[in-house]
């Protein structure tokens, strides 16, 4: 290719690109509004945080205790998750609640009028001859993909990319750079915003403050009903001190010895048992 | 000490990112050699000052807390961390009126503040109103409900006012959050071995034995599992059969040599590194210990197989099981 090609079409386009990608972050973060986040909605996310953390280590607390927590959250009449309804955060539907109509009508605005206006500036000025190579060879079906601007050359190879697809390829390509340059979470990655976009629509929820907070409690009370308690104490003794008094673990507790991976290796499991009182006497009988 | 400018920002740093409590070597290094050459620090600064200002608090030396606060709100004017500061500082001088003033306002501008509500409760606590503390950081934790910083807290309140139940129902918060932890385990039977009831008792053994199973060098939680197993041994309780109770004095003599046989150790340990005269005490010192604990272990045992007659001789032998293990 004509070396004036390279230096006059292929890196303006990159370097048009990329400017373009900076500037669009910049003002993106100038226009958005702050997003506030509700106290109740923090408050709310804690409490599920907590329910989670008790359904994961249920069997490190007494059964009195998990018995009561679970009472706590879970019981008909007076449990946490039953009793409280929070307003619901559905009105937050991009048709219908204008703060959101706002953000969604600006971040388009941002992304998609510089994106088409320089594109048919560039297929206007640009038009009609090749720009580049891709370096490895495609096959047919990437001709009308890769050579926007040129069809008249039927028969050209279809690894040689006109002026008008390089930069769609640029768009998608300087994302990594992005990431690189202005640090992760920009607002000039475009892909990323229209991936959102997708997921957005068939959700039914608004992405970033549509956190449903009664859908949640409803899912947590759920998994937090069919939660047993396994108290994970029940045979402390016995795998501290071994059955008969020798082996267990009294060896690999003298100083000399690395106990460090002991307590993996020997958390008893006992069936549930009923009563408050678990006395390791009655596992020892068990064990025998 | 000149440790070299280089040197103390880096050892300043360090303190900084592991969150050491060690204020006066903080002070210290700032007022010998990083307070003259603060320019050539760039925006490394900032944080030194934060640093400094509260480690000064923390001393009492109020007047370098002053001089890096100035530099502070010089640079951040408005900013509500540099508020909170202001408020800390009247703290320090004892001004808790005014101080209690700021947070409060503070926390009805920002409701989502944590860090002025935790402030007002230190402040209560200052006064030595406890009540008004605990109820302050109950209602904190209504709304953050998994900040366990303020469960510590909170549980250590209760244990101030020696509710031993509600300090419990902290602990086990955060043994939930955290359960591999041997402290709260340890902790934790400590409350309930404080109790004083059967239940509580055997509770105390199994969580004392636990911590022991996570860390074997916790000398605390191994002395009490001594004393647990030894309550649960001599118990007079109609629930404990004989078998728990020769179950628990087995217990409680494997604890006893474990502390012997630690005590033992460190001893001879010692022997290698010091004269012959304080190896010679540091020995006698820990075979008395590990004598000491023997005999312990050896009350338990003819207590448990004699049954529950024996229930005055059991008073004498162990006087020192029940005080508060706190």
């Amino acid at each position: 290719l004509d070396s004036a090609i390279r230096m006059w079409v292929f890196l303006p386009l990159v370097i048009i690109t990329f400017l373009f990608g900076v500037i669009r972050h910049y003002v993106t973060i100038l226009i958005s509004a702050e997003k506030k986040a509700e106290p109740e909605q923090v408050s709310d996310q804690q409490v599920l945080m907590r329910s989670r953390l008790l359904r994961e280590n249920a069997n490190y607390i007494p059964r009195q205790a998990f018995a009561s927590r679970k009472y706590y959250f879970n019981d008909p009449e007076h449990g946490f998750f039953k009793t409280v309804k929070r307003e619901n955060a559905m009105m937050k539907n991009p048709m219908t609640d204008p703060s959101m109509m706002t953000e969604m009508v600006k971040g388009n605005v941002l992304n998609m009028i510089p994106m088409l206006v320089i594109g048919g500036w560039i297929n206007w000025a640009f038009s009609g001859f090749l720009t580049t190579k891709v370096p490895f060879p495609l096959t047919y079906r990437f001709k009308p993909m890769l050579q926007r601007g040129c069809e008249s050359l039927v028969s050209l190879d279809a690894s040689w990319v006109s002026s008008a697809s390089w930069y769609f390829l640029n768009i998608f390509g300087l994302r990594s750079v992005y990431t690189l340059v202005l640090g992760a979470d920009n607002s000039a990655d475009q892909a990323r915003l229209m991936q959102d976009n997708m997921m957005m629509n068939p959700g039914g929820a608004a992405g970033g403050q549509g956190f449903d907070a009664n859908k949640a409690f409803k899912a947590e009370w759920e998994t937090l009903e069919i939660v047993e308690h396994n108290w994970a104490l029940e045979n402390v003794v016995e795998s501290l001190i071994g059955s008969s008094g020798s082996g267990g673990l009294s060896d690999d507790l003298l100083i000399t010895g690395a106990a460090e991976d002991a307590p993996a290796a020997l958390i008893g499991r006992g069936g549930p048992r009923g009563g408050a009182a678990v006395s390791p006497g009655s596992g020892r009988k068990r064990g025998k | 000490m000149d440790l070299g400018f280089q040197k103390a920002c880096a050892e300043l740093k360090r303190i900084r990112e592991e969150g050491v409590r060690d204020s006066e070597r903080v002070v210290d290094l700032w007022c010998d050699c990083v307070s003259r050459y603060t320019n050539r620090l760039g925006d490394e600064k900032w944080a030194l000052y934060e640093q400094v200002f509260i480690s000064a608090l923390d001393c009492g030396r109020l007047e370098a807390a002053d001089a890096c606060l100035v530099q502070l709100s010089r640079q951040f004017p408005n900013s509500q961390r540099i508020r909170r500061y202001e408020a800390m500082r009247l703290e320090a001088e004892d001004n808790l009126d005014a101080a209690t003033e700021i947070y409060k306002k503070m926390y009805e501008t920002d409701k989502l503040d944590s860090l002025s509500r935790k402030r007002l409760v230190a402040v209560l606590k200052a006064r030595g109103r406890s009540v008004e503390a605990i109820k302050e950081l109950t209602s904190y934790l209504k709304d953050f409900c998994t900040d366990f910083e303020a469960w510590l807290e909170l549980s250590e309140l209760y244990l101030n006012e020696c509710d031993y139940k509600k300090a419990a129902f902290c602990m086990e918060e955060l043994i939930l959050s955290n359960p591999h932890h041997h402290l709260y385990h340890q902790r934790y039977a400590e409350i309930k071995y404080t109790e004083g009831t059967t239940e509580s008792m055997e509770l105390a053994k199994s969580y004392f034995a636990q911590a022991v199973r996570l860390n074997p060098n916790n000398m605390r939680a191994l002395f009490g599992l001594l004393l647990a197993a030894g309550n649960c041994a001599s118990s007079t309780n109609k629930s404990s059969t004989s078998a728990s109770r020769r179950e628990s004095a087995r217990l409680a003599q494997w604890a006893a040599a474990q502390v012997a046989e630690r005590y033992r150790a460190a001893g001879s340990k010692a022997a290698k590194f010091t004269t012959s005269n304080s190896s010679n005490s540091s020995d006698a010192a820990s075979s008395d210990v590990a004598t000491l604990a023997l005999q312990l272990s050896l009350c338990c045992s003819p207590t448990a197989a004699a049954g529950d007659a024996s229930s005055p001789s059991q008073g004498q032998q162990q006087p020192a099981s029940n005080p508060p293990m706190l």
